[in-house]
């Protein structure tokens, strides 16, 4: 495994180079033909592959322990390639109930329609996900941390069920990264990044990607045509089927620039993460001790039922995003309006703290009791702990709690 | 000696591994490529170990997306 970071190194560039073009030429048609039929290597067009973007997947491979890595062009693009490079009409894909709003409707809108059920669980209790396996079931999808649920899913035992069924487990880390758990190193087969998030790190592209851990036997799985594409490309199938025919067709490529601020972004990972986790667990514990506020969701807190998991999964670090509640709607929008630093924003894992408040927005479209039979209730304020100083955040939240306390006057 | 690689015969040094060969070969992108000797699919772990004898057949393939697919397998 290349962990190269520039592409070329021909001109002794410390940084990967932006190349900022749509495709590649060739000298003959012969060396073209050579390329497209895979006989000899090349980048043809950036919707399939680009240098600067084959850099930020060598990184990637690299920090999660992988064997490859495909980046796309969003979170969304790397869940949606990589379920329809799984499943077929008939199919199951047992998913945690309390996981992102986005992924929940494209696993019922979207491959509903496709005739592939996805039956929601209480990904944190490996039982209930065992009793739901059946015999069409081809996948487990877990988030490492739920958002917003904040619940920890037991990786090593869905591991253990999903290799005991013959199935991949697939994990999305957005909330952890690598900096806090490698999900391959507990036996998930694949693992999902939303990079606009933390790994990115400032807000400034939307990015995705599928490492493919080497956990799961390909050759063996219950995917005919990726074991048809084991027999010539062993480990690697599940890449080579997205990278050739799944992602290659469905064309949710990254653009190169956003590839290069991701690979800025994972520079600094390592140091951010380690304020962010600080500051957010800091957060919720001031929090927990206020009476203005009706219960703290964060896996860093002892009082959490995932507390224990968490720290066996992640060590002392739980992440930079936890839910506060708040009593009611009125004073949930009261306490975001009141917000004077912290931004208003949908997104997490900037520099920034950012807030918002789901059930009115990434849960918008769900019927009040099924937002509820996912953790989102209409009091729920989610909030992505950023890099201020930490006087500045506590100071913010407590003039802005103090300002919701008048709506309850 | 001799070996037949992607069908056409190359001549390269005496007792070398496959990833002494993607070397001498200067192939491009050799995390991308994967490698077949003699109709069985390595492991990357496998190039380092992997020895070559006359009249092997390597076969290189890339799953870089252009218009490879399923057609190359």
């Amino acid at each position: 495994m290349g962990t190269s970071v520039t592409p070329l190194e021909a001109l002794g560039e410390i940084e990967a180079p932006i190349f900022q073009t749509a495709a590649f030429g060739y000298a003959s048609a012969e060396e073209m033909a050579d390329v497209f039929a895979g006989r000899a290597p090349g980048h043809v067009y950036t919707r399939l592959s680009n240098p600067t973007t084959l850099a930020l997947e060598r990184r990637l491979t690299a920090i999660e322990d992988g064997i490859g890595a495909l980046a796309t062009a969003s979170g969304m693009a790397a869940i949606a390639a990589t379920s329809l490079g799984l499943l077929r009409p008939g199919d199951e894909i047992i998913a945690a109930r309390g996981i992102f709003g986005g992924a929940i409707s494209f696993f019922r809108n979207v491959l509903g329609r496709l005739n592939i059920r996805a039956v929601f669980v209480d990904g944190a209790d490996t039982t209930q996900v065992e009793a739901s396996v059946t015999d069409r079931t081809r996948a487990l999808f877990v988030e490492t941390i739920g958002n917003p649920a904040m619940d920890v899913p037991d990786l090593p035992a869905l591991a253990r069920l999903a290799r005991a069924r013959n199935i991949p487990l697939i994990v999305d880390s957005t909330l952890t990264t690598p900096e806090l758990v490698r999900p391959g190193e507990h036996g998930a087969a694949l693992v999902i990044h939303s990079t606009s998030k933390f790994i990115n790190g400032h807000g400034t592209a939307i990015g995705g990607a599928v490492i493919d851990t080497g956990r799961f036997d390909w050759s063996r799985g219950p995917f005919e045509d990726v074991a048809a594409i084991a027999r010539k490309a062993g480990a690697h199938a599940f890449l080579a089927h997205l990278r050739s025919v799944i992602a290659r067709d469905l064309g949710g490529c990254p653009a190169p620039q956003s590839s290069f601020l991701m690979l800025q972004g994972l520079d600094t990972l390592s140091l951010r993460l380690k304020v962010h986790c600080e500051n957010a667990l800091a957060l919720a514990r001031a929090l927990a001790d206020d009476p203005r506020v009706a219960a703290v969701g964060y896996p860093g807190l002892a009082s959490s039922p995932h507390f224990e998991r968490a720290q066996r999964l992640f060590g002392e670090r739980a992440g930079a995003v936890l839910t506060l509640r708040l009593g009611s709607l009125t004073r949930a929008f009261a306490f975001i309006n009141a917000l004077k630093s912290a931004r208003r924003v949908a997104n997490l894992g900037e520099t920034h703290t950012l807030v918002i408040h789901p059930a009115s927005t990434i849960f918008r479209e769900y019927q009040p009791e099924d937002r509820l039979s996912l953790g989102v209730s209409d009091d729920l304020v989610r909030v992505s702990v950023g890099l201020e100083p930490f006087t500045v955040i506590l100071a913010d939240f407590r003039q802005a709690l103090a300002s919701a306390e008048k709506e309850r006057e | 000696m001799k070996l037949v690689v992607n069908g056409t015969d190359v001549h390269v040094s005496d007792g070398i591994n496959v990833s002494q060969l993607l070397v001498e070969r200067k192939v491009r992108l050799p995390d991308m490529v994967s490698v077949e000797l003699n109709e069985t699919v390595l492991q990357r772990a496998e190039f380092e170990t992997a020895q070559l004898h006359e009249g092997d057949r390597v076969e290189l393939l890339y799953f870089m997306g252009g218009g490879c697919g399923t057609h190359a397998v």
